[in-house]
């Protein structure tokens, strides 16, 4: 892979929140180099901090949560510095958008989508109402919305889910960002809305050339739009590399555990692999490889020492004992073996995730 | 939208005459009848002496009430003899005969303590109390109302004149009234006579008078002022011409005919002071609007100070509101006041004085503030977690931003709504308040006639109050169209 430039960088990130009197970790040191134009995909279970990892970039962290380690360089500036509304003024928003995951509540139903689009043009590039309302109908046919100029006063009840999540992508784009991060903006739509907006996104990132960081369940998702993955587990990353290399050579067992548990990958007549066990409690202190307890393949180690980020290759990254060389050699599980070819036959069948 | 709210109005009033026939059987059968005269010892002392006559006066004013049919021997004969006179012999055949029907058609037969004559009274049954008052209740005025024998020209028609201070008016000759529908400068500004509400007459206060023109026409001292009269006389008179009913032309006087070119010279007059309906409207109103004052911006400071010293004094302060029963609280309040030189009650300065009106109003607003400023706070609260918020955070608005353009139109709207509870809140509360402070209003009104035993007045504030608060509902639901772009008032497979 050439020498890219990288527009955002994270390095040891920490998030703890406070919750009554105790403090739950949240993220436990995130090292992510994100580079200018790319699409990386964020995956892992539920409560893994996808979210919140991501929400660091916008400020965007409830009240009771804060960065306690770690910068985040943003065109020069550490986003960990920046604490009120005023400082982030610029910059969320307006280089670095986001879109959620619920279309249905995402809008203001009590405002007419045309006033929730051209707000922020107004507010951000600082156009006048009528420039902005031109603005926001040229956005509005751009992702798709047929006969823009009469639904430009609608409300939003008056959307389709599926237009309305459109209406947020224009929304978010509104001002030309640099990274757009998706937090499961596919998930509340049925799955012909989903590919249509997924492919939406692709098509407007190659338009605008912005990055985009996309956290998402479906790993069908992510074969198709990501061209880096990042496995996160516990608050932590724990493979990052090239979709390729992610999908067809995993090497971390979390990542294994999660491809085989694939839905799509389900043999007729067996059961589905699920993940045994549950997560650790953020709120204590973790010892050892966090995943350990689960760990089919876990080694006396995995309970005692935190294992470092193993570099496979140039691009990829694992943080597991397995890759160290004194470990015994361990297989990756049948299931997800020949990866390759059963993805193919699956994107194949939702031929709308060829982009 | 309008086959809507015709629907809901045509529901409301349903509704509202469910609650008043209910009241009304309520009030007929379970409050015992001698009760009525308690408040009349006067009447009855004087016809102590006179067995005969008060039998006659008690069964009188139940009949008038509506509580029985009631036939002296006299009725009777006229009503089922043929032979009147051997009728109202007692022991006659013809007298037999007619008691015989009467006691098969249900009627009871009770003989005078002194005369040997009888009369016949029949109790109405549940069913045949609302028929009563349901056949009554609503009176249309129309120009063949007038049956007047010493008026055979009588003109009969409808028609736009002008009143006597040439404003436009819907006038009438033959009906009642000779205003139909006119324009004045008191609220609300439009009136009219066409059709009258009727819910017996006021007994045993406020007697020989109609419960709502009890409480509906204007009380203090009455007002002269210079008037010009129909037939173009001027001078100085109490009357208001707008309320003129036809007067028979046998009780035309001299002063009539000196003022009146028509026989329209039954006039109400014109009172210093609001009438007990606008009186409770105004301290209503009033005590609304100083609530929302208050509530409002507290329950939004509340909500955008959650958690910090702001929002904890205001819930100190609800939950004072909530547990201090409201007469205590009343009471403590008026000490306050008194310490400020504000009076204990209402009449000590009277209707023209300011000061007469503040302790209340304020005690009323208080009342209701604590409900309202925890349901703004909660709508606001609410809101501020949407995902809207977090969406329009995202978008890089400020909070102040987010807060005007967003959260407060989410928040007003469950605010409006709750305006029709507020208003019955503020009704219930005028009904101590009013008592408290001797305010002459409806709300002081209600327990004074239950106390009376006054059935037709309990009625009419029944029936009052409860179409206050549906309608006040409906109202609500209206007002929300106005700020919720989602709702659209219509019965279904109606399109906007
Ligand atoms: N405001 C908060 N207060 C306390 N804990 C929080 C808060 N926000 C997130 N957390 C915790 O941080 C952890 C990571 O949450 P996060 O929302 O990032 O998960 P996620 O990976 O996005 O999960 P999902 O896939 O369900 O969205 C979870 O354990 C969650 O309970
Ligand atoms: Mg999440």
């Amino acid at each position: 892979m050439e020498e890219r430039e990288v527009i955002l960088s994270a390095k040891d990130v920490e998030v703890k929140f406070r919750v009554r009197d105790r403090i739950l970790t949240a993220i436990r040191g995130i090292s992510l180099d994100i580079y200018k134009g790319e699409t990386i995909a964020i995956v892992g279970e539920s409560g893994s901090g996808k979210s919140v990892f991501t929400k660091t970039f916008t400020g965007m962290l409830e009240v009771n949560g804060d960065i306690t380690n770690g910068t985040i360089m943003f065109e020069g500036k550490d986003l960990t510095k920046l604490k009120k509304d005023k400082d982030w003024e610029g910059i969320r928003g307006k280089r670095i958008s986001t879109v959620f995951q619920d279309p249905m509540t995402s809008l203001n139903p009590v405002r007419t989508i045309g006033y929730q689009i051209s707000e922020v043009i107004v507010k951000h590039q600082k156009k006048s109402k009528a420039e902005a309302k031109q603005m926001a109908i040229e956005l509005m046919k751009q992702v798709g919305i047929v006969n823009a100029e009469n639904r430009y006063d609608d409300y939003p009840f008056q959307y389709s889910g599926g237009m309305r999540q459109r209406i947020v992508i224009a929304i978010a784009l509104a001002c030309r960002p640099d990274i757009l991060i998706c937090d499961e903006p596919t998930t509340a739509l049925d799955v012909t809305i989903q590919a249509q907006i997924l492919k939406l996104i692709k098509d407007l990132q190659k338009e605008y050339g912005f990055t985009t960081v996309y956290i998402t369940h479906d790993l069908g998702v992510v074969a198709n739009v990501a061209d880096r993955v990042a496995v996160m587990y516990a608050g932590q990353i724990v493979e990052i590399g090239t979709a390729e290399e992610v999908f067809y050579k995993p090497a971390h067992p979390y990542t294994w555990a999660l491809l085989s548990s694939l839905p799509q990958l389900g043999v007729k007549g067996e059961d589905l692999y699920a993940i045994t066990g549950t997560p650790p409690s953020l709120y204590d202190k973790v010892i050892g490889d966090a995943f350990a307890p689960r760990n089919p393949y876990a080694m006396k180690i995995d309970f005692e020492e935190e294992p470092p980020m193993f570099k496979i290759t140039d691009t990829h990254f694992a943080k597991t004992w397995l890759l160290d060389p004194r470990a015994p050699k361990a297989e990756p599980p049948k299931a997800i073996r020949n990866l390759h070819e059963r993805l193919l036959e699956i994107t194949d069948e939702r031929g709308d995730y060829h982009g | 939208m309008k086959r809507y709210v015709l629907g809901r109005i045509i529901r409301s009033v349903i509704s509202i005459m469910v609650v008043t026939c209910a009241v009304i059987v309520l009030v007929f059968m379970g409050v015992p009848r001698d009760r009525i005269f308690r408040q009349d010892q006067a009447s009855l002392q004087k016809l102590a002496s006179k067995p005969d006559e008060l039998t006659n006066y008690r069964y009188n004013k139940w009949e008038d009430i509506g509580y029985l049919d009631f036939q002296p021997l006299s009725e009777m004969c006229t009503n089922s003899s043929d032979d009147y006179a051997a009728c109202m012999v007692p022991g006659s055949d013809e007298f037999n005969r007619v008691v015989e029907q009467y006691e098969a058609d249900g009627y009871t037969i009770t003989e005078y303590e002194t005369s040997d004559l009888v009369f016949a009274s029949r109790d109405y049954s549940p069913l045949e109390l609302v028929w009563n008052f349901l056949t009554s209740f609503i009176e249309i005025d129309h120009p063949n109302v007038i049956q007047d024998a010493d008026n055979p020209d009588l003109e009969r028609r409808i028609y736009i004149g002008s009143d006597f201070n040439g404003i436009p008016a819907v006038k009438c000759t033959g009906c009642e009234h000779e205003y139909l529908i006119y324009f004045d400068s008191s609220f609300p500004f439009i009136h009219q006579n066409w059709i009258q509400l009727n819910f017996g007459e006021s007994y045993p206060t406020f007697q020989r008078r109609d419960t709502l023109e009890v409480i509906s026409s204007g009380q203090g001292e009455l007002v002269n002022a210079p008037t010009t009269f129909p037939n173009g006389t001027t001078g100085n008179s109490t009357l208001n011409l707008h309320t003129c009913t036809y007067k028979p032309t046998a009780s035309m006087d001299r002063m009539d005919l000196n003022k009146f070119d028509t026989n329209y010279a039954n006039c109400m007059s014109n009172y210093s002071s609001p009438s007990m309906i606008n009186l409770s409207y105004i301290f209503g109103i009033a005590a609304l609007v100083l609530a929302y004052l208050i509530a409002l911006p507290a329950g939004i400071i509340m909500a955008q100070k959650k958690g910090k010293w702001q929002d904890k004094l205001g819930i100190i302060y609800v939950n004072i509101m909530i547990s201090v029963p409201s007469l205590a609280f009343i009471f403590f309040m008026k000490l306050i006041g008194n310490s400020f030189g504000l009076p204990d009650k209402f009449p000590q300065l009277g209707f023209q004085d300011i000061r007469s009106y503040i302790l209340p109003v304020i005690i009323l607003a208080l009342l209701s503030t604590a409900s309202l400023m925890i349901w703004v706070r909660r709508y606001m609260v609410d809101q501020s977690n949407a995902d809207y918020v977090k969406f329009a955070r995202a978008k890089g608005l400020s909070q102040s931003e987010i807060f005007n353009r967003h959260i407060l139109k989410n928040a007003i709207i469950p605010i409006v709504n709750g305006i029709p509870g507020q208003i019955i809140l503020c009704i219930s509360g005028s009904v101590i308040t009013e008592s408290v402070f001797a305010i002459p209003g409806m709300g002081k009104m209600l327990p004074d006639a239950i106390k009376a035993n006054n059935n037709t007045m309990i009625v009419t504030l029944t029936f009052i109050f409860t179409a206050l608060s549906i309608f006040s509902l409906l109202a609500g639901d209206i007002l929300l169209t106005f700020v919720d772009p989602r709702i659209q008032l219509s019965s279904k497979g109606e399109t906007r």
